[in-house]
Protein backbone atom coordinates (compact mmCIF):
# COMPACT_ATOMS: atom_id res chain seq x y z
CA UNK A 1 0.00 0.00 0.00
CA UNK A 2 1.35 3.30 -0.81
CA UNK A 3 2.16 5.78 1.25
CA UNK A 4 -0.39 8.47 -0.43
CA UNK A 5 -3.26 6.09 -0.07
CA UNK A 6 -2.64 5.22 4.09
CA UNK A 7 -2.81 9.61 3.97
CA UNK A 8 -6.32 9.44 2.40
CA UNK A 9 -7.71 6.30 4.38
CA UNK A 10 -6.64 7.89 7.40
CA UNK A 11 -8.34 11.42 5.92
CA UNK A 12 -11.24 9.78 5.16
CA UNK A 13 -11.32 7.91 8.47
CA UNK A 14 -11.29 11.14 10.28
CA UNK A 15 -13.41 13.07 7.47
CA UNK A 16 -16.48 10.24 8.53
CA UNK A 17 -15.57 10.32 12.72
CA UNK A 18 -15.77 13.93 12.87
CA UNK A 19 -19.06 14.06 10.00
CA UNK A 20 -20.90 11.79 11.76
CA UNK A 21 -20.11 13.62 15.39
CA UNK A 22 -21.00 16.62 14.48
CA UNK A 23 -24.07 15.54 12.54
CA UNK A 24 -25.02 13.50 15.85
CA UNK A 25 -24.54 16.34 18.76
CA UNK A 26 -26.41 18.67 16.72
CA UNK A 27 -29.16 16.29 15.78
CA UNK A 28 -29.11 15.51 19.48
CA UNK A 29 -29.57 19.31 20.33
CA UNK A 30 -32.17 20.05 18.01
CA UNK A 31 -34.08 16.97 19.60
CA UNK A 32 -33.91 18.26 22.84
CA UNK A 33 -35.45 22.08 22.30
CA UNK A 34 -38.30 20.15 20.51
CA UNK A 35 -38.99 18.25 23.58
CA UNK A 36 -39.04 21.38 25.39
CA UNK A 37 -42.49 22.82 26.18
CA UNK A 38 -43.08 26.62 25.88
CA UNK A 39 -43.10 27.44 29.75
CA UNK A 40 -39.95 24.98 30.61
CA UNK A 41 -38.31 27.43 27.89
CA UNK A 42 -39.64 30.61 29.37
CA UNK A 43 -38.48 29.44 32.50
CA UNK A 44 -35.13 29.17 31.29
CA UNK A 45 -34.62 32.81 31.14
CA UNK A 46 -32.05 34.06 33.65
CA UNK A 47 -31.96 37.07 35.67
CA UNK A 48 -29.04 39.40 36.33
CA UNK A 49 -28.74 41.31 40.07
CA UNK A 50 -32.04 43.58 39.66
CA UNK A 51 -30.76 46.80 41.03
CA UNK A 52 -27.71 46.69 39.39
CA UNK A 53 -29.34 46.12 36.11
CA UNK A 54 -31.72 49.10 36.86
CA UNK A 55 -28.67 51.33 37.66
CA UNK A 56 -26.74 50.91 34.66
CA UNK A 57 -29.67 50.86 32.59
CA UNK A 58 -31.68 54.13 33.63
CA UNK A 59 -28.30 55.62 33.37
CA UNK A 60 -28.41 55.25 29.64
CA UNK A 61 -32.14 55.23 28.97
CA UNK A 62 -35.83 56.17 30.63
CA UNK A 63 -37.88 53.12 31.81
CA UNK A 64 -40.07 52.84 28.00
CA UNK A 65 -36.17 52.15 26.87
CA UNK A 66 -35.56 55.37 24.95
CA UNK A 67 -32.00 57.04 25.75
CA UNK A 68 -31.76 60.17 27.90
CA UNK A 69 -30.48 63.26 26.52
CA UNK A 70 -30.56 65.00 29.66
CA UNK A 71 -27.52 66.15 31.63
CA UNK A 72 -27.22 63.95 34.34
CA UNK A 73 -27.05 60.75 31.61
CA UNK A 74 -24.36 57.96 31.33
CA UNK A 75 -22.60 59.22 34.67
CA UNK A 76 -21.40 55.76 35.09
CA UNK A 77 -17.93 55.00 34.18
CA UNK A 78 -17.23 51.97 31.85
CA UNK A 79 -15.14 50.27 35.29
CA UNK A 80 -18.23 50.67 37.60
CA UNK A 81 -20.49 49.21 34.76
CA UNK A 82 -18.34 46.10 34.52
CA UNK A 83 -18.11 45.81 38.04
CA UNK A 84 -22.29 46.04 38.53
CA UNK A 85 -23.04 43.58 35.95
CA UNK A 86 -20.69 41.40 37.16
CA UNK A 87 -18.01 41.62 34.07
CA UNK A 88 -18.05 38.19 31.87
CA UNK A 89 -20.16 36.58 33.76
CA UNK A 90 -22.79 38.69 33.45
CA UNK A 91 -22.38 38.64 30.04
CA UNK A 92 -22.67 34.83 29.80
CA UNK A 93 -25.76 35.34 31.30
CA UNK A 94 -26.73 37.87 28.48
CA UNK A 95 -25.74 35.31 26.01
CA UNK A 96 -27.32 32.25 27.84
CA UNK A 97 -30.67 34.44 27.29
CA UNK A 98 -30.10 35.47 24.11
CA UNK A 99 -29.87 31.48 23.29
CA UNK A 100 -32.97 31.51 25.38
CA UNK A 101 -34.82 33.33 23.34
CA UNK A 102 -33.74 31.27 19.81
CA UNK A 103 -34.94 28.54 21.18
CA UNK A 104 -38.34 29.91 21.76
CA UNK A 105 -38.25 31.29 18.38
CA UNK A 106 -37.46 27.87 17.35
CA UNK A 107 -40.81 26.74 19.29
CA UNK A 108 -42.65 29.11 17.78
CA UNK A 109 -41.87 28.46 14.27
CA UNK A 110 -42.02 24.52 14.90
CA UNK A 111 -45.22 24.04 15.97
CA UNK A 112 -47.15 27.69 15.58
CA UNK A 113 -46.23 28.53 12.03
CA UNK A 114 -49.36 30.80 12.18
CA UNK A 115 -46.72 33.17 14.04
CA UNK A 116 -43.64 32.75 11.76
CA UNK A 117 -43.36 36.61 10.96
CA UNK A 118 -43.08 37.20 14.55
CA UNK A 119 -40.96 34.52 16.11
CA UNK A 120 -38.56 35.24 12.77
CA UNK A 121 -38.63 38.83 14.28
CA UNK A 122 -37.56 37.17 17.63
CA UNK A 123 -35.11 34.63 16.30
CA UNK A 124 -33.28 37.76 14.00
CA UNK A 125 -33.28 40.23 17.07
CA UNK A 126 -31.95 37.77 19.64
CA UNK A 127 -28.95 36.52 16.68
CA UNK A 128 -28.42 40.35 16.76
CA UNK A 129 -27.60 40.62 20.09
CA UNK A 130 -25.85 37.03 20.53
CA UNK A 131 -23.72 38.57 17.68
CA UNK A 132 -22.89 41.66 19.88
CA UNK A 133 -22.17 39.93 22.87
CA UNK A 134 -19.48 37.58 21.30
CA UNK A 135 -17.63 40.65 20.17
CA UNK A 136 -18.12 41.76 24.00
CA UNK A 137 -16.39 38.49 24.86
CA UNK A 138 -13.89 39.00 22.19
CA UNK A 139 -12.78 42.34 23.70
CA UNK A 140 -12.73 40.18 27.28
CA UNK A 141 -10.25 37.75 25.61
CA UNK A 142 -7.73 40.83 24.76
CA UNK A 143 -8.05 42.70 27.87
CA UNK A 144 -10.08 45.52 26.35
CA UNK A 145 -13.52 44.81 28.22
CA UNK A 146 -13.89 47.67 30.07
CA UNK A 147 -13.36 49.57 27.03
CA UNK A 148 -15.75 48.18 25.15
CA UNK A 149 -18.32 48.74 27.83
CA UNK A 150 -18.41 51.89 27.53
CA UNK A 151 -19.51 51.31 23.29
CA UNK A 152 -21.54 48.43 23.72
CA UNK A 153 -22.49 46.56 26.98
CA UNK A 154 -24.71 49.81 28.74
CA UNK A 155 -27.31 49.77 25.82
CA UNK A 156 -27.49 45.90 26.16
CA UNK A 157 -27.84 45.90 29.55
CA UNK A 158 -30.52 49.08 29.41
CA UNK A 159 -32.48 46.65 27.62
CA UNK A 160 -32.76 43.90 29.18
CA UNK A 161 -33.49 45.18 32.11
CA UNK A 162 -36.78 46.31 30.06
CA UNK A 163 -37.16 43.15 28.73
CA UNK A 164 -36.99 41.43 32.52
CA UNK A 165 -39.49 43.98 33.67
CA UNK A 166 -41.84 42.97 31.01
CA UNK A 167 -41.33 39.30 31.84
CA UNK A 168 -41.22 40.11 35.57
CA UNK A 169 -44.94 41.69 34.72
CA UNK A 170 -46.33 38.60 32.91
CA UNK A 171 -45.36 36.45 35.80
CA UNK A 172 -46.95 38.66 38.37
CA UNK A 173 -50.31 38.78 36.65
CA UNK A 174 -50.37 35.21 37.23
CA UNK A 175 -49.99 34.42 33.47
CA UNK A 176 -47.18 31.70 34.55
CA UNK A 177 -46.98 29.19 36.82
CA UNK A 178 -43.37 29.49 38.28
CA UNK A 179 -43.17 32.55 40.34
CA UNK A 180 -42.17 31.77 43.20
CA UNK A 181 -39.65 30.21 42.11
CA UNK A 182 -38.50 33.26 39.58
CA UNK A 183 -39.03 35.49 42.53
CA UNK A 184 -36.32 33.38 44.47
CA UNK A 185 -33.75 34.10 41.46
CA UNK A 186 -34.15 37.63 41.34
CA UNK B 1 -22.68 -6.86 -20.64
CA UNK B 2 -23.51 -9.72 -18.52
CA UNK B 3 -26.24 -9.51 -15.65
CA UNK B 4 -26.38 -11.37 -12.75
CA UNK B 5 -29.44 -12.48 -10.80
CA UNK B 6 -28.82 -9.76 -8.09
CA UNK B 7 -28.05 -7.35 -11.03
CA UNK B 8 -31.44 -7.84 -12.00
CA UNK B 9 -33.23 -7.83 -8.88
CA UNK B 10 -31.70 -4.51 -7.71
CA UNK B 11 -32.44 -3.35 -11.32
CA UNK B 12 -35.97 -4.08 -10.50
CA UNK B 13 -36.07 -3.10 -7.03
CA UNK B 14 -35.11 0.28 -7.70
CA UNK B 15 -37.11 0.43 -10.46
CA UNK B 16 -40.27 -0.42 -8.41
CA UNK B 17 -39.12 1.47 -5.76
CA UNK B 18 -39.29 5.06 -7.89
CA UNK B 19 -42.44 4.35 -9.54
CA UNK B 20 -44.03 3.56 -5.72
CA UNK B 21 -42.67 6.94 -4.65
CA UNK B 22 -43.27 8.89 -7.14
CA UNK B 23 -47.09 7.80 -6.66
CA UNK B 24 -46.91 8.85 -3.07
CA UNK B 25 -45.53 11.85 -4.18
CA UNK B 26 -48.32 12.57 -6.52
CA UNK B 27 -51.08 10.66 -4.27
CA UNK B 28 -50.24 12.85 -1.32
CA UNK B 29 -49.53 16.03 -3.63
CA UNK B 30 -46.17 16.87 -2.55
CA UNK B 31 -44.75 17.59 -6.09
CA UNK B 32 -45.56 21.45 -5.20
CA UNK B 33 -43.28 21.40 -2.33
CA UNK B 34 -40.51 19.39 -3.42
CA UNK B 35 -40.28 19.67 -7.47
CA UNK B 36 -36.52 19.07 -7.36
CA UNK B 37 -36.40 15.90 -5.55
CA UNK B 38 -40.01 14.98 -7.59
CA UNK B 39 -37.66 15.51 -10.72
CA UNK B 40 -34.93 13.52 -9.57
CA UNK B 41 -37.06 10.55 -8.86
CA UNK B 42 -38.65 10.72 -12.30
CA UNK B 43 -34.94 11.27 -14.00
CA UNK B 44 -34.39 8.23 -12.11
CA UNK B 45 -37.24 6.18 -13.28
CA UNK B 46 -36.42 7.13 -17.13
CA UNK B 47 -32.59 6.26 -16.02
CA UNK B 48 -33.41 2.67 -15.34
CA UNK B 49 -35.06 2.77 -18.18
CA UNK B 50 -32.73 4.12 -20.78
CA UNK B 51 -30.14 1.69 -19.04
CA UNK B 52 -31.82 -1.47 -19.45
CA UNK B 53 -33.23 -0.72 -23.02
CA UNK B 54 -29.12 0.30 -24.06
CA UNK B 55 -27.64 -2.29 -22.11
CA UNK B 56 -30.08 -4.86 -24.39
CA UNK B 57 -29.78 -3.69 -27.90
CA UNK B 58 -26.82 -1.23 -27.59
CA UNK B 59 -23.44 -1.29 -27.57
CA UNK B 60 -20.77 -1.08 -24.36
CA UNK B 61 -19.43 1.91 -25.28
CA UNK B 62 -23.28 3.59 -25.73
CA UNK B 63 -23.63 1.73 -22.12
CA UNK B 64 -20.80 3.56 -20.73
CA UNK B 65 -21.33 7.18 -22.02
CA UNK B 66 -24.73 7.19 -21.45
CA UNK B 67 -24.07 5.67 -17.70
CA UNK B 68 -21.86 8.44 -17.03
CA UNK B 69 -23.71 11.39 -18.40
CA UNK B 70 -26.99 10.23 -16.43
CA UNK B 71 -24.84 10.07 -13.19
CA UNK B 72 -23.56 13.50 -13.49
CA UNK B 73 -27.31 14.79 -13.83
CA UNK B 74 -28.09 12.69 -10.85
CA UNK B 75 -25.51 14.83 -8.83
CA UNK B 76 -26.51 17.91 -10.51
CA UNK B 77 -30.43 16.62 -9.35
CA UNK B 78 -28.96 15.77 -5.75
CA UNK B 79 -27.02 19.26 -5.66
CA UNK B 80 -30.07 20.52 -6.64
CA UNK B 81 -32.46 18.80 -3.58
CA UNK B 82 -29.56 20.06 -1.59
CA UNK B 83 -30.70 23.76 -2.65
CA UNK B 84 -34.62 22.74 -2.31
CA UNK B 85 -33.86 21.80 1.28
CA UNK B 86 -31.06 24.58 2.68
CA UNK B 87 -34.34 26.60 0.96
CA UNK B 88 -37.10 25.50 2.99
CA UNK B 89 -35.08 25.91 6.09
CA UNK B 90 -33.41 28.58 5.76
CA UNK B 91 -36.25 31.18 4.13
CA UNK B 92 -38.83 31.26 7.09
CA UNK B 93 -40.42 34.34 5.25
CA UNK B 94 -39.75 33.61 1.49
CA UNK B 95 -36.49 35.49 2.05
CA UNK B 96 -32.76 33.66 2.79
CA UNK B 97 -32.47 34.89 6.72
CA UNK B 98 -30.63 37.85 6.46
CA UNK B 99 -28.20 36.12 9.58
CA UNK B 100 -27.75 32.60 7.98
CA UNK B 101 -26.50 34.26 4.50
CA UNK B 102 -22.71 34.49 4.86
CA UNK B 103 -22.47 31.03 7.07
CA UNK B 104 -24.20 29.34 4.16
CA UNK B 105 -21.06 30.43 1.76
CA UNK B 106 -18.17 29.85 4.08
CA UNK B 107 -19.69 26.41 4.57
CA UNK B 108 -20.25 26.09 0.80
CA UNK B 109 -16.92 26.84 0.13
CA UNK B 110 -15.28 25.07 2.51
CA UNK B 111 -17.14 21.96 2.11
CA UNK B 112 -15.88 22.28 -2.15
CA UNK B 113 -12.08 22.68 -0.56
CA UNK B 114 -12.41 19.57 1.93
CA UNK B 115 -14.19 17.52 -1.08
CA UNK B 116 -11.89 18.56 -3.84
CA UNK B 117 -8.49 18.17 -1.28
CA UNK B 118 -9.81 14.39 -0.38
CA UNK B 119 -10.35 13.15 -3.90
CA UNK B 120 -7.31 14.50 -4.90
CA UNK B 121 -5.50 12.33 -2.11
CA UNK B 122 -7.07 9.60 -4.04
CA UNK B 123 -5.44 7.55 -5.97
CA UNK B 124 -7.70 4.71 -7.20
CA UNK B 125 -5.36 2.18 -9.57
CA UNK B 126 -6.73 1.79 -12.35
CA UNK B 127 -5.66 1.22 -16.28
CA UNK B 128 -7.15 3.85 -17.78
CA UNK B 129 -7.52 7.56 -17.00
CA UNK B 130 -11.03 7.35 -17.37
CA UNK B 131 -11.79 5.03 -14.19
CA UNK B 132 -9.90 7.42 -11.92
CA UNK B 133 -11.67 9.98 -13.40
CA UNK B 134 -15.22 8.28 -12.87
CA UNK B 135 -14.02 6.59 -8.95
CA UNK B 136 -12.64 9.82 -8.22
CA UNK B 137 -16.00 11.76 -9.24
CA UNK B 138 -18.48 9.55 -7.52
CA UNK B 139 -15.94 9.96 -4.26
CA UNK B 140 -16.30 13.76 -4.62
CA UNK B 141 -19.72 14.14 -5.12
CA UNK B 142 -20.67 11.56 -2.28
CA UNK B 143 -18.47 13.86 0.17
CA UNK B 144 -19.46 16.97 -1.15
CA UNK B 145 -23.18 15.71 -0.52
CA UNK B 146 -22.60 14.53 2.86
CA UNK B 147 -20.66 17.69 4.21
CA UNK B 148 -23.68 19.94 2.93
CA UNK B 149 -26.34 17.97 4.62
CA UNK B 150 -24.58 18.10 7.93
CA UNK B 151 -23.74 21.68 7.33
CA UNK B 152 -27.50 21.99 7.00
CA UNK B 153 -28.06 20.54 10.25
CA UNK B 154 -25.13 22.45 12.22
CA UNK B 155 -26.77 26.08 10.82
CA UNK B 156 -29.89 25.00 11.27
CA UNK B 157 -29.71 24.29 15.04
CA UNK B 158 -27.27 27.09 15.70
CA UNK B 159 -29.18 29.72 13.98
CA UNK B 160 -32.54 27.81 15.77
CA UNK B 161 -34.53 27.31 12.47
CA UNK B 162 -36.98 24.27 12.65
CA UNK B 163 -37.06 21.64 9.84
CA UNK B 164 -40.65 21.14 9.05
CA UNK B 165 -41.17 16.83 9.08
CA UNK B 166 -41.06 16.21 5.08
CA UNK B 167 -37.72 18.70 4.30
CA UNK B 168 -36.16 16.33 7.24
CA UNK B 169 -37.22 12.83 6.55
CA UNK B 170 -35.91 13.55 3.03
CA UNK B 171 -32.38 15.50 3.59
CA UNK B 172 -32.54 12.50 6.67
CA UNK B 173 -32.52 10.02 3.83
CA UNK B 174 -30.23 11.90 1.02
CA UNK B 175 -27.81 12.78 3.87
CA UNK B 176 -27.25 8.65 5.08
CA UNK B 177 -27.02 7.65 1.61
CA UNK B 178 -24.15 10.58 1.04
CA UNK B 179 -22.71 9.34 4.04
CA UNK B 180 -22.49 5.83 3.05
CA UNK B 181 -21.78 5.91 -0.14
CA UNK B 182 -18.65 8.31 0.96
CA UNK B 183 -17.32 4.76 2.64
CA UNK B 184 -18.40 3.11 -0.11
CA UNK B 185 -16.35 5.02 -2.43
CA UNK B 186 -13.42 4.65 -0.14
CA UNK B 187 -14.21 0.91 -0.29
CA UNK B 188 -14.07 1.36 -4.55
CA UNK B 189 -11.33 3.55 -4.49
CA UNK B 190 -9.17 1.15 -2.43
CA UNK B 191 -10.00 -1.89 -4.56
CA UNK B 192 -10.28 -0.30 -7.50
CA UNK B 193 -10.56 -1.88 -11.40
CA UNK B 194 -7.05 -3.11 -11.44
CA UNK B 195 -6.87 -6.50 -11.47
CA UNK B 196 -10.44 -7.47 -11.27
CA UNK B 197 -13.70 -6.34 -10.79
CA UNK B 198 -15.76 -8.20 -7.94
CA UNK B 199 -15.04 -6.11 -5.13
CA UNK B 200 -16.27 -3.19 -7.08
CA UNK B 201 -19.15 -4.86 -8.66
CA UNK B 202 -20.17 -5.99 -4.53
CA UNK B 203 -19.55 -2.64 -3.45
CA UNK B 204 -21.53 -1.23 -6.21
CA UNK B 205 -24.15 -3.69 -4.90
CA UNK B 206 -23.83 -2.57 -1.25
CA UNK B 207 -24.49 1.06 -2.60
CA UNK B 208 -27.69 0.11 -4.24
CA UNK B 209 -29.08 -1.64 -1.05
CA UNK B 210 -28.21 1.58 1.11
CA UNK B 211 -30.69 3.23 -1.33
CA UNK B 212 -33.44 0.91 -1.50
CA UNK B 213 -33.51 1.56 1.94
CA UNK B 214 -33.89 4.88 1.44
CA UNK B 215 -36.64 4.73 -0.77
CA UNK B 216 -38.71 2.61 1.45
CA UNK B 217 -37.76 4.98 4.02
CA UNK B 218 -38.97 7.91 1.89
CA UNK B 219 -42.10 6.33 0.84
CA UNK B 220 -43.23 5.27 4.21
CA UNK B 221 -42.59 9.27 5.40
CA UNK B 222 -43.82 10.83 2.65
CA UNK B 223 -47.16 9.15 2.97
CA UNK B 224 -47.98 10.06 6.47
CA UNK B 225 -49.32 13.36 7.13
CA UNK B 226 -46.85 16.03 9.25
CA UNK B 227 -48.02 17.06 12.52
CA UNK B 228 -50.45 19.01 13.14
CA UNK B 229 -49.67 22.67 14.50
CA UNK B 230 -50.42 23.23 18.09
CA UNK B 231 -53.02 25.98 18.51
CA UNK B 232 -51.82 28.98 19.93
CA UNK B 233 -52.70 30.53 23.16
CA UNK B 234 -53.55 34.19 23.71
CA UNK B 235 -51.16 34.09 26.52
CA UNK B 236 -48.47 32.66 24.44
CA UNK B 237 -49.56 35.09 21.82
CA UNK B 238 -49.42 37.73 24.43
CA UNK B 239 -45.72 36.74 25.76
CA UNK B 240 -44.20 36.37 22.26
CA UNK B 241 -45.92 40.19 21.56
CA UNK B 242 -43.56 41.13 24.63
CA UNK B 243 -40.93 39.72 24.64
CA UNK B 244 -40.26 40.91 20.65
CA UNK B 245 -40.72 44.42 21.70
CA UNK B 246 -38.44 44.30 24.39
CA UNK B 247 -35.53 42.45 22.47
CA UNK B 248 -36.21 44.52 19.24
CA UNK B 249 -35.74 48.18 21.71
CA UNK B 250 -32.68 46.06 23.22
CA UNK B 251 -31.21 45.47 19.58
CA UNK B 252 -31.99 49.38 18.43
CA UNK B 253 -30.03 50.21 21.13
CA UNK B 254 -27.17 48.36 20.53
CA UNK B 255 -27.25 49.53 16.84
CA UNK B 256 -27.61 53.00 17.41
CA UNK B 257 -24.89 52.73 20.22
CA UNK B 258 -22.32 51.40 17.74
CA UNK B 259 -23.35 54.17 14.81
Amino acid sequence: MSARTVYFLAAVAVFLVSLIAVALYYYRRSRQTSKKSWEQLLGRLTFIDRDSVARIALDYADESGQRRTDDAASELEPAQISKLIGGLKGLEILERNSAVLIDLAFYVQQWHPEAVVLAEDLRLTAREIEWHVERLRGAAKTGNLETSFASYAQPAIAKYYLMTQRVLALYERGELPMLPDLQQAI
Amino acid sequence: MHLTGIDLLFWAGSFLGHIVLLSVLLIRRRTREFPIFTTLISANIVRTIVLFLIQHYGTKADYFYTYWSLAILDVLLQLGVVYEMTSRIFRPLGAWASDIKRSLLVWIAGSIALAAGLTWLASPPTRLWIQTAMIRGSFFSAALLSELFVGMIVLSVTAGLPWKTHVARISQGLGIYSLSSVLIEVGRTYFSLKRETRAYDELSHARIAVYLVCLVFWIIMLWREPPQPREMTEQMRRQLLELQRSVGHQLQSLRSRRE
